[in-house]
Parts: C-alpha cells; structure tokens; sequence
C-alpha cells in the first residue's frame, strides 16, 4: 500500500530571483532587521546589553589578566582582613583577607556560567517538553500537564533543598539539578503556543498538504513560537542566577574553595552589624544590576517580537 | 458550581498522588541508595551489620511498592507522616509544632499584599506612563532582582541595627497569635515577605489592569457619561478581578518558598527552617512530610482562587455545572 504522502513531492518551479535593484532598505525589510531596529530603538535595553557584555567579560578575563589570590588561604596569612579600600585593594579586603574587587569577578565566573548553563538547559528541555505535549494531545498531553501541576505545586527552594540533600553538592550537579528542574513553568508557556499555533490556519492547511508532524513543528510552530521560547530562557537565566543565590545564602551553593555571588553576599551580610558595607554594598549593586538587565533584555525581546509593533 | 468544585478537589487529589509518589521515590536515587540516611544517625563509621539492623528497623527490607503502599495508605487513612530518623518524635510532631507559625506569617503577608498590590495595579493602569507609573515599576523590578534574602538584610540594617531598632527576631517560644498581641517583632519579616511578593506580583496587575482598560465596555462606558472613577472601579476593577483571584492563588509557592528564606534570615522558627535543617541530616521522612504539607497548602491556594474566581465570574461557574 503505497501512502499519499510518502510519495516523491513535485519540486515546484523556482520563482525567478528578484531583481537585486528592488531589495533596497526602504522596500523589501527583513523581519529580523525590524525586529532589530526595534530593540535598538529600547535605549535601556541597549544599554542593558552592553552592561551585562562588560561584567561578563570583566568576570572572565580580569581573574586571567590580573590574578588575584581567591582560594588559597594560607597566603593571606599576614594580610589585614576587613581592610578598608585603600589603593592597593579598591574595594577592600574580606573576612578572610581575599581582594574584594577581584572576588567579585572570581565569583562572578561561577554565578553567570551556571545561570546561563541551566538557563540554556531549561530551555531545551522546556522545549522539547512542551511541543511533544502539545503535539501529542489526548491522554498523553493530559498526563504530561498533570505531573507538570505536581511538580509546580511543591515551592521551587523546598524541592532544590531536598534534591540538593540528596545528590552530590558539585558545581556540574548545581547546574544540573537547577537546569532540569526549573523548565516546568516554561514548558506549560510553550505547550499552550504549540496548541494554539497547530490549530490556526497555515498547520491545518499544511497538515491538510499532507505535511508530517515533525515538518509542522519545524517550519511553523518552532518559528513561530521563538519569540515566547527567547524571552522565557532570558527570564530563566535570571531566576537560575537568584535561586543559586538562595542556595548560596543557605550554605548549600558552590563550595569553598570556590565561590559564588550568593555565598558572597551571605558572608557580606555577616559584616554588615560591623559597618563593612565595601563586603557588600558593591557586590549588591553589581548582582541587582545584572539580574534587572537580564530581566530588561527579556522585556524588550518580548516587544521586538510583538507582530503589532512591527512596521509603525 | 457544585460540579465545579468537586471536578477541582478530584483534579488536586490526583495531582497529590503524583506529588507523593515523586517525592517518595527521590531518595533512591541518593549516593548510597534510601541506606544513606543510615550513616548520618549511626555516625559514618557504622559497621555494614548496623547498618542493615537500622534499614530494618525503618521497613527498608521490603519492595519499592510494598513501601510506597505502606507509606501512601499511612499518609492518606491514618495521616500519618512516619517517624522522623534524627529526632524521637512523629514527623507530624514535629511539623506540627511549625505549621501554624509559617501559616500565619504567610497569611498576614498575603493579606497585606492584597490590600497593596491591587490598589497599585488599578493606580498604575490608571495613570499609566506617569512618573509614578515609573517609579512603582522601577522599584518592583529593583526588589524582584535582589535575593530575597539581601533585602532582609537591608531592612535590619535600616530599621534594627540603626533608627528604630526593632527587634532582629521574633521572639521564639510563643504563639504565632503574639503577632497582633506584641508585634514588634514580626514587622520585619512581615514587611520582607509582603514588598516580595508585592514585587513578583505587580507587574502582572498593571497589565491585567491595563488589558480590561482598553476592553470596548469601557470605552463605552465612558461613551455613556461614567465618570471616570465609576468607570474604573464599577466596570473596569470588576472584571480584572478573576485574573488578580487566579494571580493571587498561584502566587502561595513563591509566598512559602519566600518565607522559607525569610525563616531563616530572621531566626523564625517556622516549616522554612525545619527543611533546611531536616534536608542538612538528611531526615528523609521529615523532608518528605514538610514537601508534602507544603504541596497540599499550594494546592488547596489554588482549590480557593478557582473557587472564589467561580464566584465572582458567573461565566465559569455555569460551564462548570454542564460539564
């Protein structure tokens, strides 16, 4: 039995290519230069972009460029500790005598990778889980739906606390457990577009084309679901960053000899009763400022994608 | 509206199961196997012998479901929660003893954080792209990037350590009621949990807000003559009702998981500070107990929000009667 839609498809006839003189700028736009030139028009948004490219690259490179002693405590011995800024440590010493400044971005490296690791992992796996459930329908998109109430019904911080008792404390465990835990809310946002945009129009004709699952997931819902897909991985690197910050507060985030923002803060907020406010006040600053600008970017993604504002 | 109800409580039940059954089978998945336990209350030089004697004791000989049955029959028929590895007590004596101190903190909080994100959000839809439109969002987004704990921090700082000196804790040992009785003490951890959930919430409630706005039956009450007052409060607040019902609802696990840190910022002997120090000795039945509580409260939250939505929305309430 020979299947309709197996068949060979006619390839259809190539429409001759445009003369190049009409592709000018103001006649043919391409959708990802509108969409750029919308989020370029958001003045905060640039100017969150390019705060969050400096502390990154600061994190990464001024450990490399001017090392400074992070981990090793028996070298700070004889080196005052809860030093004030002076000009040989600008923002003083810790309670350990470690360089402040340099801390920060020691500490950083762990908070930004494994907020952007898991932010990436929840995003996969958000994904996948979201568009098999959608897809599938019936029984198994209602059992999929149902564990993924489960899972959102215990508070986030008791599971990681429990999950966190039981496995490993590692920092590739850390960004495991937060990558693969945190998708749930995700993927219920992508099921509901996966729904909505197998119903509409264009899949029903393609489906009625005799076009297979899988090419209506990638040529029509995929696309047209990424603007929910980017905007909701932006807001996962920010709460993997925060909730690793709780981790970090409650003494179950990286572990010495290491370190991350939240352990820093925590230790910080130790000081505070002692007027220390260079072991915290900077490094706050630094933490809200990136948390507010990843949570901006995700904003005015958000809008760029906004089919309404395209073209005014 | 009956139908409706009892649609969500069998719905909630289910989704319970499901809940017990994942928690029940996280601590397989330990290092050591659900045996792990063994060697924080033995001490880490346990002998094999012991170890096996202690497993025993605790029913670990038997199957995987032989075990989930005990445990799911005991937890649904008897309510019991088992007994604690570390402590000599009840998982429920222990719990019990926290439970009414994280409700009523949780509680408070929400109420407050009614009564000021609601009025925010219709002021922000309102007089929307206005400095203070402005400054409500700035501060919001200020307090949603910053550990929650961080602002705890910030308010002993600001209002124990200097000005007013409250107290850094509430005092221990008393009845959560103290806190209308002698509240000093719990103003901190009120307000840290209420301006954080204020936070996560009011950018939600301006757009709910905003969104019924723009509807056509307020434009044509203001077609009509409605001053603008009764327009928003009389046709626009009525109807943004359902979602802020539906937001408020799902806001109960950010709110416990909130007061989680708060606990244990402010030394605040609640569920929060029991699951830290449970999950630190690895005093599984106790974690699972506290997982389990806490799960039932979210989604008994949410059982009110659909219900009292049902109330407010007649729409809801006769769709579910016909199904």
């Amino acid at each position: 039995m020979t299947d309709l839609t197996e068949r060979e498809r006619v390839s259809p006839i190539e429409p001759p290519d445009p003369p190049t003189t009409l592709s000018t700028d103001d006649q043919i736009v391409p959708m990802w230069r509108q969409r750029l030139r919308i989020f370029f028009h958001n003045k905060l948004a640039v100017a969150s972009v390019v705060f969050l490219f400096l502390t990154i690259a600061a994190c990464f490179l001024v450990p490399v460029l001017h090392p400074t002693n992070q981990t090793n405590q028996a070298a700070t011995f004889g080196l005052p500790w809860n030093a004030a800024p002076s000009w040989h440590h600008w923002l003083g010493t810790d309670s350990s005598g470690f360089d402040e400044l340099g801390r920060i971005f020691y500490g950083g490296e762990y908070s930004l990778t494994l907020g952007f690791v898991a932010g990436f992992i929840t995003i996969v796996v958000g994904t996948t889980y979201g568009m098999i459930s959608g897809f599938a329908g019936g029984i198994t998109d209602t059992l999929m739906m149902r564990l993924i109430d489960a899972f959102l019904s215990i508070p986030y911080i008791f599971l990681l606390i429990t999950l966190i008792a039981i496995f490993n404390r590692s920092t590739v465990f850390l960004i495991c457990i937060i990558g693969f835990t945190l998708w749930w809310g995700n993927a219920r946002i992508i099921r509901g577009d996966a729904l909505l945009i197998r119903n509409l129009e264009y899949s029903q004709a393609a489906t009625a084309m005799g076009a297979r699952k899988w090419h209506i997931i990638r040529r029509h819902v995929f696309p047209n679901s990424i603007s929910n897909i980017v905007t909701v991985a932006t807001f996962s690197v920010a709460d993997a960053i925060l909730f690793l910050s709780a981790l970090g507060f409650l003494g179950l985030g990286i572990q010495a000899p290491q370190t991350d923002w939240g352990t820093m803060l925590q230790a910080g907020t130790s000081q505070i009763q002692n007027g220390f406010w260079w072991e915290i006040y900077p490094l706050a600053l630094v933490f809200i400022l990136v948390v507010v600008s990843i949570n901006y970017i995700g904003d005015a993604l958000r809008d760029c994608f906004e089919v309404r504002l395209l073209e005014r | 509206m009956f139908a409706y109800v009892v649609r969500r409580i069998i719905q909630a039940f289910f989704v319970l199961l499901i809940v017990m059954l994942l928690t029940f089978s996280l601590p397989y998945f330990q290092v050591h196997g659900i045996r792990a336990p063994a060697y924080t209350v033995l001490g880490t030089k346990a002998t094999p012998y012991n170890v096996a004697i202690w497993a025993k004791q605790h029913g670990m000989d038997h199957s995987y479901f032989d075990r989930f049955w005990t445990y799911a029959t005991q937890v649904l028929f008897h309510f019991n929660l088992g007994r604690s590895y570390k402590e000599n007590s009840s998982v429920w004596g222990i719990i019990s003893l926290y439970v009414p101190r994280t409700i009523w903190l949780a509680a408070v909080s929400l109420a407050l954080t009614t009564i000021i994100a609601i009025p925010l959000g219709i002021y922000q839809a309102a007089r929307r792209n206005t400095v203070g439109d402005y400054t409500a969002t700035g501060v919001a987004f200020v307090l949603y990037a910053m550990p929650s704990f961080l602002l705890c921090m910030l308010l002993l700082d600001a209002f124990s350590f200097h000005g007013p000196h409250l107290p850094n804790s509430p005092p221990q040992g008393v009845q959560a009621w103290a806190m209308f009785t002698s509240p000093e003490g719990f103003i901190l951890p009120v307000a840290a949990l209420t301006m954080l959930s204020v936070a996560g919430l009011s950018r939600y409630m301006r757009g709910t807000v905003l969104e019924v706005l723009v509807q056509d039956y307020v434009r044509t009450a203001k077609a009509k003559g409605c001053s603008s007052r009764r327009t928003l409060f009389k046709h626009a607040f009525r109807n943004a009702l359902g979602p802020i019902i539906v937001l408020l609802g799902l806001s109960i696990p950010a709110l416990l998981g909130g007061a989680l840190i708060i606990e244990s910022v402010f030394n605040y002997a609640g569920l929060g500070i029991q699951t830290v120090f449970a999950a630190e000795n690895l005093d599984v039945p106790t974690v699972l107990g506290i997982t389990l509580l806490v799960a039932i409260l979210t989604l008994l939250g949410n059982l009110l929000a659909d219900i009292a939505l049902g109330l407010v929305n007649p729409r809801i309430r006769i769709e579910g009667t016909k199904a």
